[in-house]
């Protein structure tokens, strides 16, 4: 690739039109709920705009977000996105391997210090000095630390980077963090999800690519235009909700029906993200419809909820010992104070 | 299931068109007195396959329609009211990737690109050119 | 910990004890007191005693003679929120669901959208009751900390309730949260105070029934 070529020269040299840019960026543009007049100032700005270095971190992960991204549906479109990125150092997809792997990402942070992107994904363990996960030797926390400090910004892919994820659950053994407890220097956007949409980490590259800026983020650092709605406003089984239509359970009447999934443990009430308007795979799918509740998968601490089929309105880890024992608590106060009306009554009634 | 079955909800028409249709005159009028491109982005909109269908149906088919070989099948066409264009994008396995409504004189996607143009100039010219230097070479016995 | 994981968490756990040590401590002081038998003779044609007590409940569950004219509209309007607390607490299906998650019983439901209708008029009617107890001059006299403790306590899981299923002022997980929280002052203070009524009322009709009962002369 020569150096300093834009985009737009690049993408011409591969055979691939403007047409085809401005194509997708009509429709990254649609799918972040851009203004359309948007898609050209998109094209444009990706046309003029430099292959981006990307240095893609794994640490604590299942490569379940790495799968959705490249499980694409729509490999001409969606994977335009790999063409607007050099990525330069990712475990799964690289070619290279061992020391020659870790000479390849220590090269691209010199090469271009200051403008890579880092993206994350998996929780970085801490516990017995880090010794739970390691690459080349290295710890989690050393590699994050040293890669994170030539890097333009920080992209925690997954729930596992964005908010600990599945190592951070109870008991947390491995005692994982997320990426934005270890850098804090940095601008960091966490794209949550276990694994997140696939044109949520696309879409998102490509809106930071072209307008060099992150798109507008919530308090929990995810770009609005993904995570800004919660699943249960777009659930096209609202209806049924607000009626009291429940399903009872897997396969009953209700289910077949395709009626409110609430009382089988649907979180999408207080979960956001986009999986209710974009849906899996290309707009095929998403849990709700194919019959199962919403995980609450995009939020923090989706673990330790209380379980994945307890309903939203049932109380989290009573002890029903510690209920009982103050049931029997409180009848042994009241006997105790009957009995001793009943001694100071003996007591009146036998002094007359 | 079909690309457009995404809504299991299809069959039901909501009324949302009317709306739609009305935002569109709105453009429309606009385009004619200021010269002023607009855009409604359909996939913003909560319609349903019946909506869809009812939208189509009102617009109808004016007097074009191309089709796009880019990154995937695209369909574009004029509706029966001239300045109103229906873009349908599609991506390879034939999902629609992007619809939207533009009220313009001519949408952006149809139109050649400056810098398209410039490749193609250059790309023609290099075919054109080689004919002639190695006509030349003959001549003089190089080539 | 989120707001939402302590209210479904710690704060119900919590509340939960301080209601059954409540409750029970209250209704065994209660029952267990000294029982100072009746020695004298019931009037003849005195009812069996358990009949008594039933008939009792069922007599004060309307004002008697003559004091339905002055007394009708808060008797009716007591009515309403009575029933439409009854209504909205026990047959919509999330209060359900949790009801089935401690006690492992459940029942059907009614439609939500009509439990949201029955929960407005409640409030409603709630706010008529502490209208009347502010500007009625002899319930005013009569009113203590207490009186008005209990009707901000009930109210308010009725007010949180209907901001949580009309997704109004806050995000939805705040709103499930302040709500569930407002249950659990609710469930914390109940046995503590006038709350206790709905444990004490029939008991103490029953008790009033059978001994009125024998009393009287023979016609």
């Amino acid at each position: 690739m020569a150096e300093g070529q834009t985009l737009g020269e690049l993408l011409t040299r591969h055979g691939i039109s403007r047409r085809a840019l401005l194509k997708y960026a009509t429709y990254v543009a649609s799918m972040m709920a851009l203004p359309p007049a948007a898609s050209t100032a998109m094209a444009e700005a990706l046309a003029k705009a430099r292959r981006q270095s990307v240095i893609w971190l794994s640490f604590q992960e299942c490569t379940g977000c790495t799968e959705s991204l490249t499980r694409s549906f729509n490999p001409t479109l969606e994977n335009l996105i790999f063409n607007l990125i050099s990525l330069d150092y990712h475990h799964t997809l690289q070619a290279a391997s061992g020391t020659a792997a870790e000479a390849a990402r220590l090269t691209a942070m010199k090469e271009n210090a200051g403008k890579y992107l880092l993206v994350v994904d998996g929780s970085v363990s801490l516990a017995e000095d880090g010794a739970y996960s390691t690459i080349a030797g290295v710890t989690n926390l050393q590699m994050l630390k040293e890669t994170a400090e030539g890097a333009l910004a920080v992209i925690s892919v997954g729930t596992c980077a964005a908010f600990g994820g599945i190592p951070h659950a109870k008991p947390n053994p491995t005692g994982a963090v997320p990426v934005s407890e270890v850098i804090t220097d940095k601008p960091i956007i966490n794209i949550s999800g276990c694994p997140p949409i696939a044109e949520a980490m696309a879409g998102t590259l490509a809106y930071l690519i072209a307008f060099g800026k992150p798109p507008e983020l919530d308090h929990l650092n995810r770009p609005k235009a993904f995570f800004g709605e919660s699943i249960h406003d777009r659930c096209y089984r609202r209806p049924f909700y607000e009626r009291g239509m429940f399903a009872k359970s897997f396969d009953d009447e209700g289910a077949r029906q395709g009626w409110c999934l609430y009382e089988l443990g649907c979180k999408g009430p207080v979960t956001y993200n986009a999986c209710a308007t974009l849906k899996w795979n290309g707009g095929v799918s998403f849990p709700i419809q194919s019959g199962h509740a919403c995980l609450g998968c995009s939020e923090p601490n989706f673990w330790d909820k209380g379980g994945f089929y307890r309903p939203l309105s049932t109380a989290m880890g009573t002890s029903g010992a510690w209920i009982g024992g103050a049931a029997l608590a409180g009848a042994a106060v009241g006997a105790a104070s009957a009995a001793m009306l009943r001694a100071r009554k003996k007591s009146s009634t036998g002094e007359k | 299931m079909t690309p457009e079955a995404r809504s299991p909800a299809g069959s039901l028409r909501t009324g949302v068109v009317q709306a739609v249709l009305s935002e569109i005159a709105l453009l429309l009028e606009n385009l004619a007195a200021t010269g002023q491109a607009g855009a409604i982005d359909l996939r913003s909109l909560p319609l349903t396959e019946a909506d869809r269908a009812e939208l189509e149906d009102h617009l109808g088919r004016g007097e074009v329609e191309a089709r796009l070989a880019v990154a995937g099948a695209s369909e574009v066409w004029e509706t029966a009211y001239a300045g109103v264009w229906w873009i349908r994008h599609r991506e390879a396995e034939g999902e629609i990737a992007s619809e939207t409504i533009a009220v313009t004189r001519v949408p952006e996607i149809l139109m050649a690109h400056p810098a398209d143009i410039t490749a193609a100039a250059v790309r023609l010219q290099e075919i054109l050119t080689p004919r002639r230097e190695s006509a030349i070479g003959e001549e003089t016995g190089n080539g | 910990m989120d707001l939402l994981d302590f209210a479904r968490g710690p704060a119900l756990q919590g509340a939960l004890v301080l209601f059954a040590f409540g409750v029970l401590w209250r209704l065994a002081s209660l029952l267990l007191l000294p029982r100072v038998k009746d020695l004298s003779k019931p009037r003849s044609g005195a009812p069996p005693a358990l009949f008594a007590a039933l008939r009792e409940i069922v007599r004060r569950s309307w004002p008697q003679r003559p004091f339905p004219g002055a007394t009708l509209f808060w008797t009716i309007n007591s009515y309403i929120f009575h029933l439409g607390l009854a209504v909205v607490v026990f047959a919509f299906a999330p209060h359900i669901l949790f009801i089935r998650s401690l006690l492992g019983l459940s029942w059907p439901s009614l439609p939500s959208n009509l439990i949201n209708a029955v929960g407005v008029v409640t409030v409603a009617s709630l706010l008529i009751a502490l209208a009347r107890r502010l500007t009625h001059p002899v319930l005013r006299l009569l009113s203590t900390a207490d009186d008005y403790f209990a009707w901000i306590v009930t109210v308010l899981p009725v007010i949180t309730g209907l901001a949580a299923t009309s997704h109004l002022g806050a995000r939805y997980e705040t709103l499930l949260a302040v709500h569930i929280l407002s249950v659990a002052l609710l469930l914390a203070w109940l046995p503590y105070g006038k709350l206790m009524h709905p444990f004490f009322v029939f008991i103490t009709r029953g008790f009033t029934g059978v001994y009125l009962s024998r009393r009287g002369a023979e016609l």
